[in-house]
């Protein structure tokens, strides 16, 4: 008895295992691409990077032949979900969405990665910069970067409320800091949602936030930006002067956000998505959409792409060391 | 019970003394002013140390229950379900999670329960379709699937 | 006036168009899945939302996408009360509190009275919550704003002390676990230094413990390791159940807690960031406060279900103002439905109500109908429930470990959380055998994090001052409060004490 119950265990196992097991095989196709794209986003839903994802997403059906899904894989400041694009399967279906991040042009100079950033993936197209803006209240003292300055030089220090420790925002600060002269202390946050709610509430005296994470405020008149660390004006504040302009030589790429496919992917595929996503960049209203939420859509092909993240690397690379910024 | 809180106090004891050494070494510490990376883990550690002695030295109030801490081995089925479950986690990468829930399933109502051997299979089939029904097919969620589908 | 009356005409605008019989569905899914996330571990509604946000758009109109969102947010709340009594088992953080009176309740075949007290209380305290969003919106956003890191400090504190309150008479033991918590709750990047703490170089645990996680082992596991002591020839319920319906008695019992918490819960809720979780737990300390019967807290009192239940889903109401009025996202699901606003062309601000009032009066006339839904849905489920509760525990525990253990998996892909788990359900197993509370465990791990970094930043901002703490008023007024309770505390336990009596801590 004992026997027929374990050969029947055997069989009703194995005859559910095959039921199961037996899923749709894998259809191995040779015209790219034959099934959806993942835009991998290694940041939470809801941020900057993510919107943007999603927008594309949402126009791309229009250029692309197959359906372009966002995935989230937030971890490590974006480590964690670069780093699965790093090893995946280099054929094209596998993207990474926010490629001239902080993590990628600021963290290298203070850690090493798993990964090389520059080595083990593919530029495919840049999408949008997201610069970095100072913005104070409105109701502050000071209304313009000057005024700052010179209500600053009178303080022991002054407070920025910025989204992350070591990264793009801090270490414009940081340097701002001495280029000008004011002692600015950095308040780090989880993310810019609290590094906005503090400077709106006006906990600190000024603070540091991507244009898409304060457009809504400076058009309610709540905040004004008082200066951008670009090396020219931002298009979707083109009011708003650059440190530079202003006499304080702090110059960034601010965070880039463009697409990435791991090292291996075929020239071919490489070339189809940065056409395409040439073609969503130039739609009439994907750009009213970005422009509104404060993302200039500023499209870059492969090389220049590659190019301007190098560029924006060395840049950070020699404002950490003229200004001696360090990493606590 | 007065023995069991005196082990927990010094248990208590240990982990907070490795823990504030945790810290000491390998975080800074900064100053009162400015705490940095240890200073929390490190005054906290040094708390728990504290606060366990008070059960060490036998002040755990008593309880109601003056019986046995484990009376007649009972011990042995929370051990046999903590087992099971580590095992589910070691095995689900290998065999996928059809199998693993299946498997586990009949380990649990057979071998810890006692039931019927049709109870047994009835049940755990039952239960592993209805998982993956819900979990699966229903919500999507990706599962592995074991060592031969890779 | 004419303010009053415009408010009044916007309402009725909006339930205009939350009547439509298109919106009434979306809210009616959105409940249902919701409820369901809510109940099923390790998906939770910020999640679900981010998975529908592709579909949100193919429904084309973004009132009907924001309803149906606002509906799976409150859905989740109800449905994460649900597993708090049946199985001990909390949804997120807030329901923490729930399962501590709640599953006694169960055990003594009360679920029903709970689980219904428990709905009939989000619901009065989800429709107050609204109304206080409809006519006080503005200036509670506003308030919201003057926290900064000190007030986050002092509140967290004062939460934090809250929690030793709950269930166990043995202070020192109520202190260890809430200093265990807070020393859990550092596992992982420290934001404000950048440095990666007790790790061991295990990359998972790099963002920390996960709360599913951990609530599960604890909670879940824990109990079932600690019932399997026993073998329960039949199955978790010890008593009869008896009725299925909170009574006349338990009603008159619970409805000043409802009152109570629901403000409580509003105020509290509109905080950014833990707002929920702190006015559960206000909830229950007041209530254990002002009851004639303080000791049945911990034993299945149903004020201690009604005050955090009804504090919770005001806070969920709460947490929408900053949202509507300013733009700032207060929480991860909220922190979704702003996407999913943004992507559609909606930006939530100041001008909402004057740009878009169709969207902003449609969402809150929505979220009455929301509320009522949930109503309507859950009651009658109260009764499959608590058959459920039924089955022979020898075939209840092992599919309980196994949803938790998918449930888990399913958070991160990673069947390293499961090990994690089943290490927290062993530490869960011990904690029951030697009377620790788990409750303030968990509380302390999720308040944790809010509290040093609020020291911390707090200490940068003051240039290393303690001074800011109390020099800014409301910080000031909460330390106040704060050692007023230390105080009392101190005292009730000094003059409670009968001579003689055996020195428990």
């Amino acid at each position: 008895m004992r026997k027929l119950t374990c050969r029947l265990t055997v069989l009703i196992l194995g005859i559910f295992l095959m039921g199961i097991a037996a899923g749709p095989a894998a259809i191995a196709a040779d015209k790219f691409p034959s099934k959806p794209i993942e835009l991998v986003v290694p940041f939470s839903a809801g941020g900057s990077t993510d919107v943007m994802a999603r927008l594309v997403a949402k126009f791309a059906p229009k250029y692309f032949d197959q359906p372009l899904v966002v995935v989230n894989k937030p971890g490590g400041g974006g480590i964690t979900g670069t780093e699965g694009v790093v090893r995946s399967t280099p054929d094209g279906y596998s993207l990474f969405v926010g490629y001239g991040s902080g993590h990628d042009l600021v963290t290298p100079h203070f850690q090493k990665l798993p990964y090389d950033t520059f080595g083990d993936l593919v530029p495919v197209s840049r999408i949008s910069v997201h610069s970095i803006v100072a913005v104070v209240r409105s109701d502050a003292p000071y209304k313009t970067l000057k005024e700052f300055v010179a209500w600053g030089k009178k303080k022991d220090q002054v407070t920025a409320a910025v989204s992350t420790k070591a990264g793009s925002v801090d270490i414009t600060f940081q340097a701002l800091a001495k280029a000008s002269g004011v002692k600015i202390v950095t308040i780090p946050f989880k993310g810019g949602a609290d590094a906005v709610r503090t400077i709106l509430g006006g906990q600190t005296d000024i603070g540091g936030n991507h244009p898409s994470e304060v457009m809504s405020h400076i058009k309610a008149k709540r905040l004004i930006p008082v200066g951008v660390a670009l090396e020219e004006r931002d298009p979707s504040l083109p009011d708003v002067p650059t440190f530079k302009e202003l006499g304080y030589d702090v110059v960034t790429v601010g965070s880039v956000k463009g697409v990435a496919a791991p090292k291996g992917t075929p020239p071919e595929v490489v070339k189809y998505l940065a056409e395409r996503f040439k073609k969503v960049c130039e739609d009439k209203e994907f750009i009213a959409a970005m422009t509104e939420i404060g993302q200039p859509v500023m499209y870059q092909g492969p090389q220049e792409f590659g190019k301007y993240l190098k560029d924006g690397f060395n840049t950070y690379g020699k404002l950490i060391k003229e200004f001696n910024i360090k990493m606590e | 019970m007065a023995k069991w809180n005196k082990i927990a106090g010094c248990v208590l004891f240990c982990i907070g003394a490795v823990t504030a050494w945790s810290a000491a070494t390998t975080l800074s510490m900064g100053s009162f002013r400015h705490p940095g990376a240890g200073f929390l883990p490190f005054g906290l550690a040094c708390i728990l140390s504290l606060l366990s002695l008070p059960l060490v030295f036998g002040a755990g109030k008593e309880t109601g229950r003056a019986a046995a801490f484990w009376p007649e081995r009972a011990w042995a089925r929370p051990l046999q379900g903590s087992l099971a479950l580590f095992a589910y986690a070691f095995v689900l990468g290998l065999l996928g999670f059809v199998l693993t829930t299946f498997l586990f399933m009949i380990g649990w109502t057979r071998f810890m329960e006692r039931l019927s051997w049709q109870k047994v299979l009835f049940v755990s089939a039952g239960v592993t379709a209805g998982l993956y029904l819900v979990f699966v097919w229903f919500l999507g969620v990706p599962v592995p699937v074991g060592f031969w589908k890779q | 006036m004419g303010e009053l009356f415009g408010i009044f005409q916007g309402l009725a605008d909006g339930f205009g168009i939350a009547f439509s019989l298109n919106n009434l569905l979306f809210a009616l899914l959105g409940a249902l899945l919701g409820t369901m996330v809510g109940i099923l571990p390790g998906l939770g509604p910020s999640a679900t939302i981010s998975l529908l946000l592709p579909l949100s758009f193919k429904i084309g109109s973004p009132v009907s996408s924001i309803i149906m969102m606002a509906g799976i947010f409150y859905g989740a709340m109800y449905g994460g009360s649900t597993t708090s009594i049946l199985v001990n088992i909390p949804g997120e953080a807030a329901s923490v509190v729930t399962c501590i009176d709640g599953y006694q309740m169960a055990k003594k075949g009360r679920a029903g009275p709970a689980l219904g007290i428990a709905a009939i209380g989000s619901f009065i305290a989800g429709t107050i919550g609204v109304i206080g969003l409809t006519f006080v919106a503005p200036p509670l956003a506003e308030f919201a704003l003057s926290f900064g890191p000190p007030e986050y400090f002092s509140l967290t504190l004062l939460g934090l002390l809250m929690a030793t309150l709950i269930g166990g008479d043995s202070v020192v033991k109520g202190l260890i676990m809430v200093v265990a918590g807070l020393l859990m709750g550092s596992v992982g990047l420290d934001p404000i230094s950048g440095a990666i703490r007790f790790t061991w170089g295990i990359h998972m645990l790099q963002e920390g413990i996960d709360f599913v996680t951990m609530a599960m082992g604890l909670f879940g596991i824990g109990e079932i390791l600690f019932n399997l002591e026993r073998v329960l020839k039949t199955n978790l319920v010890t008593q009869k159940i008896t009725h299925l319906w909170p009574g006349l008695k338990d009603w008159a019992d619970s409805k000043w807690a409802i009152i109570r918490g629901s403000f409580i819960g509003f105020f509290i809720g509109i905080l950014p960031g833990g707002g929920a979780v702190i006015s559960s737990l206000a909830s229950y300390a007041v209530e254990k406060k002002v009851s004639k019967n303080p000791q049945e807290f911990g034993k299945g009192a149903i004020q201690g279900v009604a005050g955090p239940e009804s504090a919770n889903n005001a806070a969920a109401s709460a947490s929408f103002i900053p949202l509507l009025t300013l733009g700032i996202p207060g929480n991860a699901a909220i922190a979704m439905i702003f996407a999913a606003l943004l992507i559609q062309g909606v930006t939530p601000g100041p001008f909402l109500i004057s740009e878009k009032p169709d969207i902003f009066w449609g969402v809150i006339a929505s979220m009455y109908i929301g509320n009522a839904m949930l109503l309507i849905l859950n009651l009658p489920l109260v009764g499959v429930w608590v058959q459920l509760l039924r089955v022979p525990y020898s075939i209840l525990a092992p599919v309980i470990v196994l949803f938790c253990c998918v449930g888990v998996y399913s958070a991160r892909n990673s069947a390293f959380d499961i090990w994690v788990m089943g290490v927290f359900g062993v530490i869960g197993y011990f904690l029951r055998k030697l009377d620790f509370e788990a409750g303030p465990m968990i509380l302390a791990f999720v308040l944790g994090p809010i509290l040093e970094n609020g020291l911390r930043q707090s200490l940068l901002m003051s240039a290393g001052s303690p001074l800011i703490f109390i020099t800014r008023p409301i910080s000031g007024s909460l330390i106040a409060i704060l050692v007023f309770f230390i105080l009392t505390q101190v005292v009730y336990r000094l003059t409670w004490k009968k001579p003689g009596a055996p020195s428990g801590c």
